[in-house]
């Protein structure tokens, strides 16, 4: 297992492959919707693109309870210190999806004189998946949370013993 | 008619301009100009008469800044622009004591523009960060800052 | 900043910027009495993008997906709104079929908004079977606007002069579906919500807003009539074919909470009418107008133009200099003036009331920080 906050320091062996397992099946994300995406979001965690099938339906308001934090919008220069400290207040092991292109570059929103706005969530917090689109379609969002689990459990979805490049 | 009041509410105020507009190039019916010491007395008219403060911006010009207050009325339509000519430096007199509403926008041309409000009760940044030291809707701008700092 | 005495009563709470209702980023500071709140303060510009920057470095047809993004909610009015800025500057006329396009398709998404407003109202009061109703209603809507325009929510599908694609008769005959099914759901949406014991007191006798603090404040939309004023842009100043369709202008009475829920929940209603009138009634024809210049270079002057979009009045004063950008462009948002009465109508509530009152002004924050 390896999340961006480091190595772990103790090796569990098959016992964490279980627990990636569990961790993958399992995520909780945070309701941090900046704007646009935020609405996306919110469709997909209801009832046609029901994210819960996922087990990732469980949103939860507080960081210090979730797992996944979906930056959904754009980060403003204002808006900049309180994504870092809501990443940091989040309980290891913790994943980031940047949706959205404003998360990932910008968006549509990066210009040569720019002054507004922070382009790409990456320059403040390590970035796990990236979903593209302005704004991603909720099925775009379902497949960023898919790879994730990918990522999470090193295997393919269809439980092959593939390797998935890091 | 209240095009009509408002015209000679407005006539007694010495104003620089009062003449309808032209609605249907402009949007607007009736369009005023006024001097920066003016505005309160025009703005007290405008509240008397029922009309409401619609919008109110800046336009940044290389000599001077031109604010435009846009009033309207909710039973008869009656849209008026207001211009004001300030020159730069100098402070405006704000409004907000008459339209608590205009406090907000007070606040954003003074964020965006750098333009101060004199009188104005609590004249701080509301869209920059407070710690920006740059009015971005000035022309000519060049950002202090590079876009990658955070 | 609030004062930060040797006073012991008082206490400060921060709500936001991140924070459960989903209405983007503001962060109000609360002093506080016990539960009681002394002083509301909100502070906005988490959302700052710098649209009014952008508008002076882009051409005018650059800057027309950025209108999708200021409200993302009711995407089609905004653009709406400074097509025909632009189109006032050049003198162009659009035909009559772009216009029934429009209006059709700017009223099912203020449909849309409100459905979604009355979903994400009701999570914050505590209920979520309404969330997921209004959110399954409006899916048949964007699969509608999808059709047609492309996107299920920045819409930027309304060009200078007219439409780009037209619609087809399956369009047509969708809305009418749509129209049905809604009005099949009022009566789930009466029991559940409209007459629930639980929503009736936490909203009425809540947050009251006076026609003379409408005027001071400049509100308009729903916040407005709700106190009993009918001002409604597509009434009081008709744009568009909207003077050729038959509709109400719902009004509230006491100006509180509950009013404005039930002028939004009523407009949902005359916006079907409208749409249901239009698709009866749309004309063949040109969609495009003719003789729309390849580089959109507007004669000098200015002008100011406003329509109803679904929290109220949406204006566009646009300066030009003869040149292929704007000199000005000043987006006269809804939400920054009716955010602007919290201060006073927050005093003295309790914290959960201040949730119901903060809901009910209908914010989207990124257009209020543009």
């Amino acid at each position: 297992m390896e999340t961006k906050t480091g190595e772990p320091l103790i090796h569990l062996g098959v016992l964490e492959e279980a627990l990636n397992l569990a961790r993958a099946n399992s995520l909780w994300p945070m309701t941090f919707g900046l704007a646009c995406c935020a609405i996306e979001m919110m469709a997909a965690g209801a009832a046609r693109f029901d994210l819960d099938r996922f087990g990732a339906g469980v949103f939860r308001p507080s960081p210090r309870q979730c797992d996944l934090m979906i930056v959904a919008g754009t980060i403003s220069r204002k808006m900049g210190p309180a994504v870092v400290r809501l990443y940091e207040q989040m309980p290891a092991p913790k994943w980031v999806i940047a949706m959205g292109n404003c998360a990932i570059s910008g968006g549509p929103f990066y210009y040569p004189d720019m002054y507004a706005i922070v382009p790409g969530a990456d320059l403040l917090i390590p970035v796990d998946v990236y979903v593209p689109g302005c704004p991603p379609r909720p099925e775009g969002l379902i497949e960023g949370i898919l790879l994730l689990e990918e990522k999470i459990t090193g295997r393919g979805r269809l439980r092959k013993f593939r390797d998935v490049a890091q | 008619m209240l095009l009509n009041d408002l015209t000679q509410a407005l006539g007694r105020l010495n104003l620089a301009k009062v003449a309808p507009g032209e609605y249907h190039k402009s949007g607007c019916h009736l369009e005023v100009e006024a001097a920066p010491a003016q505005m309160p007395e025009v703005a007290r008219v405008m509240l008397e008469q029922g009309c409401f403060l619609e919008s109110l911006t800046a336009v940044d010009f290389p000599e001077h800044f031109t604010l435009v207050y846009h009033f309207n009325h909710f039973r008869e339509l009656c849209r008026t622009v207001v211009h004001v000519r300030v020159p730069k430096e100098a402070a405006a007199p704000t409004i907000s004591h008459i339209y608590p509403g205009a406090n907000w926008y007070e606040r954003e041309v003074y964020d965006l523009f750098g333009l101060t409000f004199a009188g104005h009760p609590d004249l701080r940044r509301i869209l920059l960060p407070f710690e920006a030291d740059f009015h971005p809707l000035r022309k000519k701008f060049a950002p202090s800052e590079t876009p990658a700092d955070a | 900043m609030l004062e930060r005495g040797l006073e012991e009563k008082y206490y400060i709470l921060n709500l936001g910027p991140q924070h459960p209702s989903t209405h983007g980023v503001l962060r109000v500071e609360l002093q506080m009495e016990g539960e009681f709140i002394v002083k509301a303060d909100p502070d906005i510009g988490y959302g700052h993008r710098g649209h009014e920057h952008m508008a002076e470095n882009r051409t005018y047809l650059q800057f027309l997906p950025n209108l999708g993004r200021v409200d993302y909610l009711h995407a089609l009015a905004y653009n709406q709104c400074y097509c025909m800025a632009v189109e006032k500057l050049l003198e162009l006329k659009v035909p009559e079929r772009a216009e029934f396009i429009r209006v059709i398709t700017c009223e099912l998404n203020r449909i849309a908004s409100h459905l979604l407003w009355i979903g994400a109202y009701l999570l914050d009061l505590g209920a979520f079977t309404p969330f997921l109703y209004c959110f399954d209603d409006r899916e048949n809507i964007l699969d509608l606007l999808d059709r047609v325009t492309g996107s299920r929510l920045t819409y930027c599908y309304y060009r200078f002069g007219g439409v780009p694609r037209d619609v087809d008769d399956d369009f047509l005959a969708g809305c009418k579906a749509f129209a049905r099914r809604l009005r099949s759901r009022y009566r789930d949406y009466e029991n559940l919500v409209n007459k629930n014991v639980i929503f009736l007191e936490r909203t009425k006798g809540i947050g009251i807003i006076t026609p003379e603090q409408c005027v001071k404040y400049g509100l308009t939309g729903p916040m407005l009539r709700g106190s009993g004023i009918p001002y409604d842009i597509r009434k009081c100043e008709p744009y568009s074919v909207y003077p050729l369709f038959d509709f109400e202008i719902p009004v509230g009475s006491t100006g509180d909470v509950y009013d404005r829920y039930m002028v939004r929940y009523r407009e949902m209603e005359q916006s079907l009418r409208i749409i249901e009138q239009a698709v009866d009634r749309i004309p063949a024809g040109p969609i495009m107008a003719e003789k729309v210049p390849k580089r959109i270079k507007p004669a000098p002057g200015e002008v100011y133009v406003a329509v109803e979009a679904a929290r109220g009045e949406f204006g566009i004063y646009l300066v030009s200099q003869g040149e292929t950008a704007p000199y000005r462009l000043k987006l006269r948002v809804p939400s920054f003036g009716n955010l602007s009465i919290l201060p006073e109508i927050a005093v003295d509530t309790l914290v959960a009331d201040l949730v119901a009152i903060l809901g009910s002004i209908d914010v989207v924050v990124p257009e209020i920080d543009r």
